[in-house]
């Protein structure tokens, strides 16, 4: 009994892997010539994990988070989620939130949040429902008749988290969600993340450029070189959890901060 | 002092505008061939009533029709010339070019074309409305933010929904923009080719009266196109409005910012 549950154990390994990239690659064909953005990636993102990648500006950040959401073809490599090839968006896998205000304007916040649903013809209760829980989840109840254009900063990303989960995909990607955000409301957001995040227990792969918010968040910081994008380090950050914002004043905090700072500041 | 509205403002002006409309002739400070009272100019509206009225239906029918051709060709050939870069690199460039050159010189073509009647009037306003509407098709389907469609391909979007619900929605406010501006020349197009050439119609009851200097009822003429033209944008910005609501950001700043402010106070998430 125990030998056969752990036969099928292993035989699952794949479904603990959330995301796994191979071996991948990719070259830009721009006006002057070819670049390279990225340069053999390879990377394994455990179900569940917070993953935090971090690199100087211009080095593929964004690109391979495209990569990841389907929303470009890598040149070569393969990106394998939840088991299976990476080759279209696809919402019920990979959700993306994204730095700048990506909600429909001309939505009110609940109908964007229901936007991916209703792409799917789901039917019109069911939508609501899934959209007011996520709502909810976001912080936002009472919210949802808003347009974007009535809500603060903060409020449009909640809503954006909301749409990125609201067809409950594994996985979530963010490319630097909160960079448009000031100082004082990231912390909160940063924070907020992370109850949300223990609430669903979703992989999360987060592109930032603040150290601090990425030690604050990550169960494992990634480290990019300038271009081509390689990954040159991937620092496993031990505080505890959940994290506190006392953390940040710690010995620990620092040290990790550094590590990371180092590491950005000698890549070629 | 309480300020008065900008709304009670303008009625003022308007109110205004017509005193002094029936001030100058009758205190002789013009003449009043070059400038009837509004009382006789009314007068005169009223006596040749039928007359102003089957004009009227002349107009209005001439500018409905040619508003139709200039808004249903002005939004197809944007859409295609804004949607498509080959088309856009093409075209746009040459239509941009002849939005700037007087089309009323190509009337006369257009009566030789399409006779004096209602046809060639028709046909010269809806050419001369086409180029604001799909000028602006275009420009609202090529300033569209590509962040809104990588948004809705990584929601898993076809093709066609990107189009019906992003680019369409997207592009509408421009587009309205643009069907109101095109409107309003539609209208201009269908009066100054009435006045040019023609039999019928309130800008060729204008041009008529004119040759034999009967004032009033030149002026009588006038005031119906002023008031079907302020009438037609009227109603084009209620449209606009009531189409926009979400889009109000620009007019209401000052109230949302104040509503800024409230959120602040609520315990409301950041
Ligand atoms: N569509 C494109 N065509 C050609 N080159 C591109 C394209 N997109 C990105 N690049 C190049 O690829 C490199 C990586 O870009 P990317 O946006 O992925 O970087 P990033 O790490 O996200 O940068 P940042 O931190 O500034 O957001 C850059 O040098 C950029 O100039
Ligand atoms: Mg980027």
């Amino acid at each position: 009994m125990a030998n056969v549950s752990n036969v099928t154990r292993l035989r699952e390994t794949p479904a603990h892997t959330a995301v796994e990239v191979s071996n991948l690659n990719h070259v830009y064909e721009g006006r002057e010539g070819k670049v390279a953005a990225l340069e053999d990636i390879s990377l394994t993102i455990e179900a569940g994990r917070f993953v935090v990648i971090v690199g100087p500006s211009g080095c593929g950040k964004t690109s391979l988070l495209m990569m990841l959401a389907g929303l470009r073809r890598q040149t070569s490599g393969t990106i394998l989620c939840a088991g299976r090839p990476i080759v279209d968006p696809d919402p019920e896998r990979v959700g993306v939130v994204f730095q700048e205000a990506s909600l429909f304007p001309w939505l009110s916040a609940l109908d964007n949040v229901e936007f991916p649903m209703a792409l799917r013809k789901a039917p019109k209760d069911e939508r609501r429902r899934r959209a007011d829980e996520m709502l909810n989840l976001v912080g936002l109840q009472g919210f949802g008749g808003r347009y974007p254009h009535e809500l603060s900063g903060g409020m449009k990303q909640r809503v954006s988290i909301a749409r990125g989960l609201v067809q409950d995909p594994p996985v979530l990607l963010m490319d630097e969600p909160f960079a448009a955000l000031d100082e004082q409301t990231r912390m909160t957001m940063g924070h907020e993340l992370l109850r949300i995040w223990s609430q669903t227990n979703k992989t999360v792969v987060f592109i930032t450029h603040s150290l601090t918010e990425a030690v604050y968040l990550a169960d494992e910081v990634l480290v990019m070189s300038a271009r081509p994008g390689r990954i040159i380090d991937r620092i496993p950050i031990t505080l505890p959890r959940p994290r506190n914002y006392e953390m940040m004043a710690s010995d620990v905090f620092g040290r990790l901060r550094d590590r990371i700072w180092q590491q950005i500041r000698t890549t070629p | 002092m309480k300020r008065p509205s900008p709304r009670a403002v303008r009625w003022m002006l308007i109110a205004a505008i017509l005193v002094v409309w029936e001030a100058l002739p009758r205190l002789g400070l013009v003449a009043e061939l070059l400038l009837p009272p509004l009382s006789k100019t009314l007068v005169a509206l009223v006596n040749a009533w039928p007359e102003y009225m089957s004009a009227l239906f002349v107009t209005l029918y001439e500018v409905i029709l040619a508003m139709l051709i200039a808004c249903g060709a002005g939004i197809l050939v944007g859409a295609l010339v804004g949607g498509i870069t080959l088309l856009r690199n093409v075209f746009l460039p040459v239509f941009s070019s002849l939005y700037a050159v007087p089309i009323v010189i190509l009337y006369p073509v257009f009566t030789a074309w399409f006779g004096i009647g209602s046809e060639s009037k028709v046909a010269f306003a809806g050419a001369y409305g086409f180029f604001p509407v799909m000028l602006s098709t275009a420009a609202g389907i090529r300033t569209i933010d590509e962040q809104l469609l990588l948004a809705a391909r990584s929601m898993g979007a076809t093709v066609p929904q990107q189009i019906t619900r992003v680019i369409i929605p997207a592009s509408i406010p421009t587009v309205l923009t643009g069907l109101r501006l095109g409107g309003a020349l539609t209208i201009i197009g269908v009066v100054v080719a009435e006045m040019l050439t023609s039999a019928a119609g309130i800008g060729y009851l204008v041009t008529s009266y004119r040759t034999i200097l009967d004032s009033p009822h030149v002026f009588a003429g006038v005031l119906m196109i002023l008031i079907l033209s302020v009438l037609f944008d009227t109603a084009a910005r209620a449209i606009e409005r009531r189409t926009l609501v979400w889009q109000t950001a620009g007019r209401r700043e000052r109230a949302s910012s104040k509503e800024d402010k409230a959120t602040l106070a609520m315990p409301a998430p950041a």
